[in-house]
């Protein structure tokens, strides 16, 4: 009782933190509409995917049950990039389909442990219609959609329209006015040739 | 509290009483002008109030509705920024609010009813607490306008729109209609009351005329002036009507005084009929109070009788045969007192023997027709002694109700009388019977020791006649002759015995011819002669008892008869049902002390040796007389006769039938 196990961060200051982001998730699904093919069954969940070490504890517990577009919502958490490349063999098939259980999420959460492997994990998604949400510095730049930070104590968030577009995906201006930045410019050409030079 | 009620219960009415008699002593020029005013002026008032509500509503409702589409669109413009918390954002949509000048407020709250946002116009800062607000709609407060609207997020509500506005714009045209309205009043008030007061002449002149005329016929009583016509309308008609009620009234006049005087002379007429009547009246009553007097008088003497009466006196409701009345002496005679009996039914009286159902069997018997009529029943007592008693029961009819009065009278002593009376009857007749018999057989068993003496002495007087002296056939006669009476002595007492006791066939017998017989037995000496005075019956009886009653009241007058020349006369006469017999002699007569004596038994009036007597013959006579249920008598002088006298009830007489039978018969026996 008297050891402070990891799990109990929830409880933590920075766990309120996260308590606010989980809802902001919830209100991103609110206001970006997917493409028809992720829309179109109404009795299917919303998936919100969760990458990388998970920041939020129990933080989903209050609102787990509420409905988003009068669809229920799961939360699917998957290991880091890292530890995934490295569990699979050589042929990499689990990877394979980890990553297309990636593609199938209608919004995936990059947690900040993920960093190192961002681009690639953006990279695999972006084509497939995801709502990519993270909270690293220069998460835009590397082709995410949506990126939030802290700013005087409250939780902002900043918008990459052209990593939207190319996702196939209408964000409404309600949400774009709340934007504290709005990117334009279209990242993932750069990061192709960052890749490639690379 | 009382007294304020009333007080407020008054009100309304004094009101009224103030008002009403104000305008109805008012001139008629008056009240048309009042009347008109009044109505102009409550038509405007009401289309001034009714402009202004409808006006003041329909501001309002647009004020409603312009608020609320703003605050609509606030909450589907603030949606997102409330979703991310996002106050900068929600504050700026706020200020749009800037546009409406009348906007003094508007407030976004959140799910908890914190305030998120606000925006204040320049002046004063008005707050909306957060008890005052609602989850939609709209209040009036203090001169504001409050609108709520929630924000609605995904059909979740995230928090709430609140606008205030200032309603003082609208007061401030509320007030500038209002003065508008009441000026338009005053103005045309004015004009109505010109207007009226120039129209009003056309109607209140004629009936101003009218009046005047009418005041002068009243007070001059001057029935012969007329009002003068103005106009065609109603007041036309009415000066119309007036004049004629003024001709009619001049005619009624004339009318009146000649009727007044006949009326005079009809009252006075009534006057003395009504005198009259009182009077017959007053008589009437006193006879009344005398008949009532008698009536109580005559109830109180029923009274004293039905109290004293020595017999039982029980009075019962026919229908129920509750007793309803009963005297002392019923009480006496049932040993039951007044108030055991009185509400009872009535066959508590009897014995169970003498109930039927509900009712004694004479109570039944009374009313089935022998009221009146005395019946024998019995009664019991409380100890439940048992009394006989005769009853006679009247109905009467007392208030409607059918009521039986019964009359008890106790014969419980007389019918013990009555038994012991047949009882001794009885006695007497057994008494009676064995007597005849022991005379019957006493004189037939002498008879034959008798005629044993009388053969043996008339032996001696033929077998020794040569042997007796003369004194001694001297008394042997006697002895014969003693011993014939003794012989006619006992036959006597033997006929006697046998009347009543043997019964003979009854048959119809000729009284004349058996009289003729009679006197042809009797063979009368030539100096004595009977005669029958007139036709004599023809009977049905038993033909040798009558025979005897001839024999003997006919052999007698002959034995008897001292005259020179005797003579005897039978003779009949019919008395009521009877006939009277008589045989008259002319013989010696008896004296009156006698009468009695010589029908009893063995009584002669004359020494034995003189005629040779019973003094059985007139006893038997009775005797058969009785029998048939006649009587027997005697009228007699003495030296002049005597008259014997018998009935005979005409029961016996025969029929035609038996009169011819006899008629033939006789003639048959004749004829050879």
């Amino acid at each position: 009782m008297v050891a402070i196990a990891p799990k109990a961060r929830a409880d933590s200051p920075s766990s309120q933190e996260y308590q606010v982001k989980a809802a902001f998730l919830y209100n991103f699904l609110q206001f970006v509409d997917w493409s028809e093919e992720k829309s179109a069954d109404s009795n299917k969940p919303i998936t919100i995917g969760i990458i990388g070490k998970d920041p939020f504890g129990n933080a989903f517990e209050p609102i787990k049950d509420k409905k988003v577009k009068g669809r229920s919502v799961i939360i699917k958490r998957f290991k880091s990039f890292e530890e995934l490349k490295k569990s699979t063999g050589k042929d990499k098939p689990e990877l394979g389909r980890e990553i297309e259980a990636l593609t199938k999420c209608h919004l995936l959460f990059i947690c900040s442990s993920e960093q190192e492997n961002l681009k690639e994990i953006i990279n695999s998604v972006r084509d497939h219609n995801v709502l990519t949400v993270g909270e690293t510095e220069g998460f835009l730049e590397s082709g995410g959609i949506i990126n939030c930070f802290v700013e005087e104590n409250k939780i902002r968030f900043e918008i990459n329209i052209s990593a939207a577009e190319r996702a196939k995906l209408e964000i409404r201006s309600q949400l774009l006015r709340l934007a504290k930045r709005i990117v334009e410019k279209d990242a993932s050409q750069e990061n192709k040739g960052a890749e490639s030079s690379g | 509290m009382p007294l304020k009620k009333t007080k407020e219960r008054n009100h309304p009415g004094r009101q009224g009483k103030l008002i009403m008699p104000v305008f109805r002593n008012m001139t008629i020029k008056h009240k048309l002008i009042s009347i008109i005013m009044l109505a102009c002026i409550a038509g405007l008032v009401l289309a001034g109030v009714a402009f202004i509500s409808w006006e003041w509503s329909t501001f309002r409702n647009n004020m409603v509705q312009n608020v609320s589409t703003q605050a609509e669109m606030i909450a589907e413009n603030c949606k997102a920024a409330l979703a991310f918390k996002d106050a900068e954002d929600t504050k700026k949509t706020l200020s749009a609010l800037h546009v409406e000048p009348s906007i003094v407020f508007g407030g976004v709250y959140t799910k908890d009813n914190k305030l998120f946002a606000t925006y204040y116009r320049d002046y004063a800062e008005i707050k909306v607490q957060p008890n005052e607000l609602q989850s939609s709609g709209f209040s009036f407060n203090a001169g504001f306008l409050n609108v709520f609207k929630p924000i609605v997020l995904d059909g979740e509500v995230i928090g709430m729109v609140c606008i205030r506005s200032d309603m003082s714009p609208m007061y401030a045209m509320l007030k500038r209609n209002i003065s508008v309205i009441i000026a338009v009043l005053f103005l045309s008030s004015f004009v109505a009351f010109l207007v009226s007061s120039q129209l009003q002449k056309v109607i209140s002149r004629p009936i101003l005329s009218l009046a005047k005329v009418a005041k002068d016929v009243s007070e001059k009583k001057d029935y012969s002036t007329r009002a003068i016509k103005h106009s065609n309308d109603e007041i036309g008609l009415l000066i119309d009507a007036f004049n004629e009620m003024l001709e009619q009234i001049q005619q009624r006049n004339l009318e009146l005084v000649d009727a007044k005087e006949k009326l005079e002379v009809r009252v006075k007429e009534r006057t003395a009929e009504l005198t009259c009547a009182n009077e017959q009246l007053t008589q009437e009553i006193t006879e009344r109070k005398k008949v009532e007097e008698e009536l109580r008088k005559a109830e109180e003497k029923y009274r004293t009788q039905f109290e004293g009466a020595l017999d039982a006196i029980v009075v019962a409701d026919v229908k129920t045969g509750i007793i309803i009345d009963c005297n002392p002496a019923a009480t006496r005679l049932v040993g039951r007192e007044k108030s055991e009996l009185i509400g009872k039914p009535q066959r508590i009286l009897y014995p169970p023997e003498k109930i039927e159902g509900e009712f004694s069997k004479t109570f039944k018997q009374h009313l089935k027709g022998k009221q009146g009529q005395t019946l024998e029943t019995q009664v019991i007592t409380k100890t439940g002694g048992i009394k006989d008693v005769a009853i006679k029961a009247n109905l009467l009819e007392i208030e409607g109700k059918k009521l039986l009065q019964g009359i008890f009278r106790d014969i419980t002593e007389n019918k013990k009388a009555e038994q012991r009376q047949a009882q001794l009857l009885k006695q007497l007749e057994k008494i009676n019977q064995e007597l005849e018999d022991f005379a019957y057989i006493v004189s037939h068993d002498l008879k034959a020791p008798l005629r044993g003496i009388k053969t043996v002495a008339e032996w001696i007087s033929t077998d020794y006649a040569d042997k007796l002296d003369d004194n001694g056939k001297e008394q042997m006669k006697l002895l014969v002759g003693r011993v014939d009476r003794m012989h006619n002595l006992i036959d006597g007492i033997l006929q006697y015995s046998r009347v009543g006791r043997v019964e003979e066939e009854k048959v119809v017998v000729n009284l004349n011819e058996l009289v003729t017989e009679v006197v042809d037995l009797i063979a009368p000496p030539e100096n004595i002669t009977i005669t029958v005075e007139n036709e004599l019956p023809v009977i049905k009886c038993e033909k040798t008892r009558i025979t005897q009653v001839f024999q003997n009241l006919l052999s007698n007058a002959v034995k008897y008869m001292d005259k020179p020349q005797g003579r005897i006369k039978v003779g009949c006469v019919e008395e009521n049902s009877f006939w009277k017999f008589s045989v008259a002699d002319n013989g010696p007569g008896i004296e009156e002390k006698h009468f009695e004596k010589i029908f009893q038994l063995f009584q002669t009036l004359t020494p034995r040796d003189e005629f040779e007597s019973t003094g059985i013959g007139l006893t038997i006579i009775k005797k058969i007389v009785e029998m048939y249920g006649g009587k027997t008598w005697v009228q007699s002088k003495v030296g002049s006769g005597s008259t014997f006298f018998f009935t005979l009830p005409k029961t016996l007489s025969a029929t035609d039938k038996e009169k011819q039978l006899l008629t033939a018969s006789s003639r048959n026996a004749s004829a050879p």
